[in-house]
């Protein structure tokens, strides 16, 4: 884990970790088609940066872990990892001051972390890894779609919508900011 | 059930790392092992890690109940729609290597899962954040993982408040996927701002506490660590370094 570098970021980090973890609660409730565990990833990258988000990402892994009981989805701290260094860039170019572009921004980060989750799904899951997505690649597969082929179009058809929706969520967070809260955070002016 | 269970077992009395290296033993040797008897093995060690924390019977349960749905859609995914050759079973015909599979990727899960319940059943949190804060872990990290599991309630409970609030004032959760969309930012929005406006609080309250001094804290009561102990979680790590050794090996030949 990343030493994180004041008590600000600390106390952001946990923030992190629990937006991460509660924000699926709210996703439940509406019956999204979506994760969106990784709003907190993306928001602490756009407000403290890269360190701080990636120890979001592995801390609510572990966490998510520990909560479930579900371990064997450890390995995909990766992707975590992938998503705040790629959150961190697309916040320094200023992708997530519009909707606009956050969007865009959200459709190349699902792209990215698809690239990441379909393998470890793949080579150490067989496909399997028991979420939404599974049941999507057991459609594609029973369709005819070889098991590869299926496993990354699954990954990457959910991997999309979930980071676009995450990224423009993130974007909206950002603009809602009062002037006196978004000043404590030097990284949104960058 | 998961979580810490009291009790006096071998594991409860084993230092903290020490359990937790032989359950990431289990995780990183469960990815070395491709072979459905090498699995079976590995399944069997993670029995008998729950049997010596006396912690077999809830953690086997847990780990049935969490790995079943993976089990089930690998059976289809694999057992059922796998590859030639067939073998019929009953009214099916279920794919040899496919079912090979199935039990490779199927116990690895539920020996992963297994292994981690019972070091949650066996490693209490307090002796955990004894035994980092005497090996000198600096606070930030014991902090993060011990407080963010007492935050969590309060962010869920504010979560239903914010949620049942919101239907008051006719706020709708159902209809189109775009209108639940909508629905997103009312909810979603009041949560995250309203915990990045308490940042500034938590961070005097920590500053109260000491929390940013850099200098070393002194445990109450470290849990007492050994050699043997010691020595033990190096095996573990020559054992899983032996097991890739032997699954690359293999792998080229």
């Amino acid at each position: 884990m990343i030493r994180p570098t004041s008590l600000r970021d600390l106390v952001l980090i946990r923030l992190g970790v629990a937006v991460n973890l509660v924000i699926g609660q709210i996703v439940a409730a509406l019956l999204l088609p979506v994760y969106l565990d990784s709003v907190g990833t993306i928001l602490v990258a756009a407000l403290v940066g890269p360190r701080a988000a990636i120890t979001v990402g592995l801390v609510s892994q572990v966490l998510n872990a520990v909560i479930s009981g579900n371990f064997s989805w450890l390995p995909f701290a990766l992707v975590q990892v992938v998503i705040a260094l790629y959150a961190a860039a697309a916040a320094r170019l200023g992708l997530f001051r519009r909707f606009a572009t956050a969007v865009p921004a959200g459709i190349g980060m699902g792209l990215l972390a698809a690239s990441c989750s379909a393998p470890i799904s793949y080579f150490l899951f067989g496909g399997v890894t028991a979420g939404g997505v599974t049941v999507v690649t057991t459609v594609l597969r029973a369709l005819g779609a070889p098991l590869g082929v299926a496993v990354a179009s699954a990954s990457f058809a959910t991997d999309l919508l979930d980071k676009a929706i995450a990224c423009a969520l993130v974007s909206v967070v950002l603009r809602s900011l009062p002037g006196t809260l978004a000043a404590r955070f030097p990284a949104l002016a960058r | 059930m998961i979580g810490y269970v009291d009790g006096t077992s071998p594991l409860h009395r084993a230092h903290p790392y020490t359990t937790l290296a032989l359950s990431g033993a289990l995780l990183f040797g469960a990815f070395a092992l491709t072979r459905p008897l090498e699995v079976g093995l590995l399944v069997l060690t993670a029995v008998l890690f729950a049997a010596t924390g006396r912690v077999l019977r809830s953690s086997a349960q847990t780990a049935l109940l969490l790995s079943l749905p993976i089990w089930i859609l690998l059976f289809v995914l694999h057992g059922l729609l796998g590859a030639e050759p067939r073998m019929a079973f009953g009214p099916v015909a279920l794919s040899v290597p496919g079912i090979a599979r199935a039990l490779v990727l199927g116990g690895r899960v539920t020996a992963i899962v297994l292994g981690f319940l019972t070091a949650l059943a066996t490693v209490s949190p307090h002796r955990l954040v004894e035994a980092m804060t005497a090996d000198g872990v600096p606070f930030g990290r014991t902090f993060l993982l011990a407080s963010t599991l007492t935050v969590l309630p309060r962010m869920r409970e504010r979560a239903t408040q914010i949620l049942e609030a919101q239907q008051c004032r006719g706020l709708r959760l159902g209809g189109s996927i775009v209108a639940r969309l909508r629905a997103l930012g009312p909810l979603a929005l009041p949560l995250v701002l309203g915990a990045l406006a308490e940042v500034d609080e938590q961070v005097l309250a920590l500053d109260a506490r000491g929390a940013a001094g850099s200098a070393r804290r002194t445990a109450l009561d470290p849990p007492p660590d050994s050699r043997a102990q010691h020595a033990l979680r190096w095996a573990l790590l020559a054992l899983v370094a032996a097991a890739y050794a032997w699954k690359f090996w293999r792998m080229r030949g």
